[in-house]
């Protein structure tokens, strides 16, 4: 763990991703800000179409037409990711930051060896020289993600892996530059729950050893639970909690976070009713001029008719909710 | 993927000639007209001649004797002789035969030539204004005739601006030895620089009349496997990886999108050995479509037999040629 005097490695200030839809543009990414220091973890938890994995795409410049991302501030690593050329964007990526996508089966190229996917990141980069130098390095990159017998599947293709082998060597290639930042987007959805303890270790492990900060994104919240030193929250396109991560947990002071928690299945509660948020996640579009959780709140009042602020209220923690008294809650 | 797969599918194939050459044989077989009375035509014949010409034909025979004949000789290349040539139907279609392959092979790398850059350029700039010039282009390409297109050619490039010979393969002054039976290639083996420039000449006309209704389907048809590849996520994984824009679309989309292009390919050029008949005619290109269409209407059986079970063994071998190149394109594809 780093200070607190250090700058943050990530430092996102107003970003936001329109996209058109039928019903008016729809702000997919509505002015979020958000930092990740170096070292740490952040779990970024939500409901898929949340927002989640589009405000780290947007972050890499990989947002395609007719998306349009603006920010007010974008510094990771001392940089102005926001005053960058497209060829400096390009070299961060894969670099410096690195993505991970939540299937490994449809992530990695079906038509080219696993060889070829992994150096070509090593070379494209200046980390290898040669053919020769990134083969030894993606050998080493696979021992590293615990692919047995690397050398002789080099040359493999990745329909010839099993999913949980595909996910490790999808990890791998997106380290394979050593990157500072790993956003490793939906790492256990698609796999067996049996593989997915492994690859969460695998992450902890390589985090650990590469000194890389990570960003967790995931809809499960048992997987942040395990993992995450701070969590942040997202709905309909916007944060509404944030905060260290055991405090949320145990605490948490956003209904749709209480909500999520409620809907956890957990071992050492089996008696107690899983308690699902009602409704389902707005469509994205434009919104009223509510709290976006309005329609699935059991505590909303009239109150909450008005564009809730993200509001900070102890210890460092925030969230988007009228209830919220600066100094307490709930 | 293994030799042992590529022989087993191989071998796969010969059900598929047996049937063709079934087809082939009841051509004759079942044509109206007596072959016998045709070859005879007009002249008045006895009935002991006639019964001679028949024995010397084998039609005496039963037709399953007949059948497996015909088989075995179609294996040692013998289709007998060309009633109008007197000679081995085989030699003739071999001599015309180069002709025909050397402006297919230019057709067709010319169509992907034209196609596969158009296609993934209209992809990538989707909507574009080139992208909607390739949408006109290639429904024009589509819709316009062959022969007429290629008569458009020959009347602005030949014949007003003079640029290219109006028809034939080559000047009387061009030969040289044939190593391939390909002008193209032979000339240059030769070192004659003058005679390749005269066959290029001779053939480009030809070749872009035939290439350009290929090439209008194969653009449309790599614009829109590229379209839904550059969707996928191992293309914005790629993009992620920090990868160049061109080895983003130039390989890891490309090799992915060109399955159906190869597939169509194949399709267009068993199509164009066989149907170019039109534009041979129009050009003058001694090809075997026109020889074809001449035994056609002198009812020359025995080289109409061979040149249609050459065409249906060209066709099956350029699809299984396809299926190979589809397990390179992508390995999942098992044969």
């Amino acid at each position: 763990m780093t200070g607190p005097f250090l700058p943050p490695l990530l430092a996102v200030e107003g970003l936001t991703t329109i996209f058109p839809t039928r019903a008016g543009p729809a702000r997919v990414v509505d002015d979020v800000s958000f930092h990740v220091n170096e070292g740490e973890c952040l779990g970024v938890v939500g409901e898929s179409g949340s927002g989640k994995s589009i405000t780290f795409l947007s972050i890499l410049g990989l947002v395609r037409p007719p998306g349009r991302v603006s920010a007010k501030r974008m510094i990771f690593a001392g940089k102005d990711l926001l005053a960058l050329g497209e060829g400096e964007r390009r070299a961060i990526r894969g670099r410096d930051i690195a993505i991970t996508m939540q299937d490994a089966l449809t992530a990695l190229n079906p038509a080219l060896t696993v060889a070829t996917q992994i150096t070509e990141v090593m070379l494209a980069h200046g980390r290898a020289r040669s053919q020769e130098e990134a083969r030894a390095a993606a050998i080493e990159m696979m021992r590293l993600v615990g692919i047995p017998a690397a050398a002789n599947r080099l040359d493999d293709y990745p329909h010839q892996f099993s999913g949980g082998m595909r996910q490790r060597i999808m990890i791998a290639t997106a380290l394979a530059c050593r990157p500072r930042l790993l956003i490793a987007d939906e790492p256990t959805t698609a796999l067996d729950v049996t593989i997915q303890a492994q690859v969460l270790e695998l992450i902890a492990e390589l985090r650990r050893e590469l000194r890389m900060s990570v960003v967790l994104i995931t809809h499960d919240l048992g997987v942040v639970v395990e993992q995450a030193d701070r969590i942040m929250v997202m709905y309909a396109g916007q944060i509404v909690e944030e905060g260290a991560c055991r405090a949320v947990i145990e605490d948490a002071a956003h209904p749709y976070t209480a909500g999520l928690l409620a809907s956890m299945p957990s071992l050492d509660t089996l008696d107690r009713p899983i308690h699902p948020i009602r409704g389902q996640a707005p469509l994205p579009g434009p919104m009223p001029a509510q709290c976006r959780f309005f329609d699935r709140c059991e505590q909303a009042s009239e109150a909450c008719r008005i564009e809730v602020p993200l509001r900070p209220f102890t210890d460092g923690r925030t969230a988007r909710c009228i209830r919220l008294k600066e100094g307490s809650h709930g | 993927m293994r030799f042992g797969k590529v022989v087993e599918r191989f071998i796969g194939l010969i059900p598929v000639l047996l049937g063709v050459s079934v087809i082939v044989f009841l051509m004759i077989t079942l044509t109206p007209g007596d072959p016998v009375q045709i070859m005879l035509g007009d002249a008045r014949s006895s009935p002991e001649q006639e019964a001679a010409l028949r024995r010397d034909m084998g039609l005496d025979r039963p037709i399953h004797e007949r059948f497996i004949l015909f088989i075995a000789n179609a294996l040692r290349g013998e289709f007998g002789l060309s009633f109008f040539h007197r000679r081995p139907v085989i030699e003739v279609i071999g001599e015309r035969l180069p002709a025909t392959i050397e402006l297919t092979l230019v057709a067709l790398i010319l169509a992907l030539a034209i196609a596969i850059p158009l296609g993934v350029i209209a992809a990538v700039k989707r909507n574009s204004w080139l992208d909607r010039l390739s949408t006109v282009g290639s429904l024009f390409g589509v819709s316009l005739p062959g022969f007429w297109f290629g008569i458009l050619l020959i009347l602005l490039f030949s014949v007003k601006l003079g640029w290219f010979p109006v028809s034939g393969r080559i000047g009387f002054s061009a030969e040289v030895r044939a190593v391939t039976g390909l002008l193209l290639i032979d000339t240059l083996l030769a070192g004659r620089l003058d005679s390749f420039w005269q066959a290029l000449r001779h053939i480009s006309l030809p070749a872009l009349t035939l290439a350009l209704p290929m090439a209008a389907v194969l653009t449309r048809v790599t614009r829109s496997s590229m379209i839904e590849v550059l969707r996928t996520d191992y293309v914005l994984f790629a993009e992620a990886k920090g990868l160049r824009k061109a080895r983003v679309i130039g390989l890891h989309a490309l090799k992915n999108a060109l399955i159906p292009t190869v597939t169509v390919a194949a399709l267009e050029t068993g199509s164009l050995l066989g149907g170019n008949m039109i534009v041979e005619t129009v050009f003058g290109w001694p090809g075997l479509g026109r020889l074809v269409v001449e035994a056609i209407f002198s009812r020359n059986y025995p080289l109409v037999q061979a040149a249609v079970l050459l065409y249906a063994v060209t066709y099956v071998l350029l699809n299984f040629f396809a299926d190979i190149l589809y397990t390179w394109l992508n390995p999942k594809v098992r044969l």
